[in-house]
């Protein structure tokens, strides 16, 4: 019934003029048909009232913003996210977490600088909140609000608003910074081919070389931070700023385009988020404490880790200083 | 018990403004908001014409649907209002609805809009009747006192009707039929869906 009601807005929106036009050849003496029509068009008539879009008698398009917030963009955008979570789930009991083959070294190097990690956590942590307080604005009056009553989820919900309308310019902050520190060890290699035959040996367990950064990290940042993020970003402040006066359409428009792109995000981070920490050993101590096992290195990132080996046999080279100290 | 309803009378409204300050003065509304303004369709085009609209307190109300802290609610009489200790001013309300309806005192820089304020049908709001809490954030609550709204009692060519949907529907197919043109019913498609022929076939389904 909701695919047949998204269906029939969906052919509104497409040929308006066309739905909403009663029979062309009625007499026009007798009733205003054209001026009906042209009210509906939401082209801005003359009224003393100030303020921004009060000309327009009708705004069509709002109906069908909400057939399809109210609609496909809840449930399957419930769905993904159900989906991607238990997929997750059943690669974790499956596989398990992917272990290191050989036992540390003890010899650790520098992966992540401080700054970077604080790059990092910043981004992290701001997404977080965006995600959490965003999926509360979509999916919370379905699943929180029969829970906590209407009270209390109101002051909860003011409260992930507000978070969610101050803390995303710093998350726009955050990944620009990111970008640019970033971007040169995650620009293609010839390497990145085996790996995407081989699907990174996710499965397999097989060994594939990469660089500074595979190529499933690649993609994360391109299409994840890079597209995703700025997408985002924009349309949300075409939201997070209606003093600029901005119409209801081009409103309707962000929303849509904001909230399909942060499901994908939050999908994506998902399989991020447990490569990161249970998925792999050793993943969370280079964003932790900045530094990796040499054995580590080696098996998930071998080229760079013969790069860095290189670096630290030339004459002249500083031992990386603050290291903790090498466990025995 | 009656569904309240606004009907505007295309073919008499002189776009004098009446209702707009009549509902500003009765409700005390703040700065920067109208809970009802008067468009002109092809204004100094012979043939123009002039609609009060407001909030048409709709059947399937958009703002319901979207609202996100569900604060919205139909009271027995059709009337759509919400509950401003519940809104969080996220203006989903605003890009749902098709006619303006709701509105902000802010100008929400960072989305710091205020909460949401839109035309009661002069019913108040979920505050006890007649209180002070319920004057200062909804306005005077006529309809408790066996009232209607101001803005149609006040108009001046009795262009706006509002009341109970089945009379003011009545007042506007004879006028229609006696001056044998203009029986658009502005808006009342958008806000109450097919509800001519819905009501039709409740009032057989009634009669039978």
């Amino acid at each position: 019934m909701k695919r047949i009601l998204f269906l029939l807005a969906l052919c509104a929106s497409l040929c308006v003029t066309a739905a909403d036009a009663p029979p062309a050849q009625a007499p026009a003496a007798h009733n205003n048909v054209k001026l009906w029509q042209d009210a509906r068009v939401g082209q801005p008539q003359f009224t003393t009232v100030r303020g921004v879009e009060t000309g327009v008698l009708i705004q069509s398009n709002g109906e069908t913003w909400r057939e399809l917030r109210n609609g496909p963009m809840t449930l399957y955008g419930g769905i993904l996210f159900c989906v991607v979570l238990g997929a997750i789930a059943v690669f974790y009991k499956l596989r398990g977490a992917i272990k290191l083959k050989a036992p540390m070294t003890g010899r650790l190097i520098p992966r992540f600088s401080y700054f970077e990690r604080t790059v990092h956590w910043s981004m992290a942590g701001s997404f977080v909140i965006l995600a959490l307080s965003g999926l509360n604005m979509l999916f919370g009056k379905h699943l929180l609000l029969p829970l906590f009553g209407h009270s209390l989820f109101s002051w909860l919900a003011a409260l992930c608003k507000n978070l969610h309308n101050f803390v995303g310019p710093l998350f726009l902050c955050s990944i620009v910074v990111a970008f640019f520190l970033f971007v040169k060890d995650n620009i293609w290699r010839a390497s990145d081919w085996q790996w995407i035959r081989t699907a990174g040996g996710l499965i397999s367990g097989g060994h594939v070389p990469s660089w500074r950064f595979n190529f499933g990290e690649k993609a994360w940042f391109w299409f994840g931070l890079v597209l995703i993020g700025l997408t985002i970003s924009i349309s949300g402040f075409v939201l997070d700023f209606p003093n600029f006066e901005q119409g209801r359409n081009i409103m309707q428009t962000a929303n849509i385009v904001h909230v399909v792109f942060a499901l994908m995000f939050i999908c994506m981070s998902l399989g991020h988020i447990y490569i990161g920490t249970i998925g792999m050993e050793g993943a969370l101590d280079a964003m932790r404490t900045g530094y990796v096992d040499e054995t580590w290195a080696r098996e998930h990132h071998e080229l760079w880790f013969e790069e860095q080996q290189h670096k630290m046999s030339q004459p002249g080279a500083v031992p990386a200083s603050g290291a903790p100290a090498a466990q025995s | 018990m009656a569904r309240m309803k606004f009907l505007c009378d295309s073919e008499r409204c002189i776009e004098c403004n009446g209702c707009v300050t009549a509902c500003k003065n009765e409700h005390e509304v703040p700065w920067g908001v109208n809970r009802r303004r008067v468009v002109t369709l092809s204004d100094g085009v012979p043939g123009e014409k002039s609609i009060s609209v407001a909030c048409m307190h709709c059947s399937d109300a958009p703002c319901m649907a979207v609202c996100p802290v569900d604060c919205f609610y139909h009271t027995d009489q059709g009337v759509v209002l919400h509950d401003k200790d519940m809104c969080i001013g996220c203006g989903y309300c605003f890009y749902a609805c098709p006619f303006g309806a709701p509105q902000y005192p802010q100008t929400g820089t960072f989305g710091m809009r205020g909460k949401m304020d839109k035309c009661t049908f002069c019913a108040g709001g979920p505050e006890i009747d007649h209180s002070e809490e319920e004057f200062k954030k909804y306005g005077r609550n006529r309809l408790a006192e066996g009232k209607l709204p101001i803005c149609a009692e006040m108009c001046s060519t009795k262009a706006l009707l509002g009341g109970d949907g089945d009379v003011v529907s009545e007042i506007f197919r004879e006028r229609a039929l006696k001056r044998g043109k203009g029986a658009d019913v502005w808006g009342w498609g958008t806000a109450y869906g097919s509800a001519p022929a819905q009501q039709q076939d409740k009032a057989k389904e009634g009669k039978s």
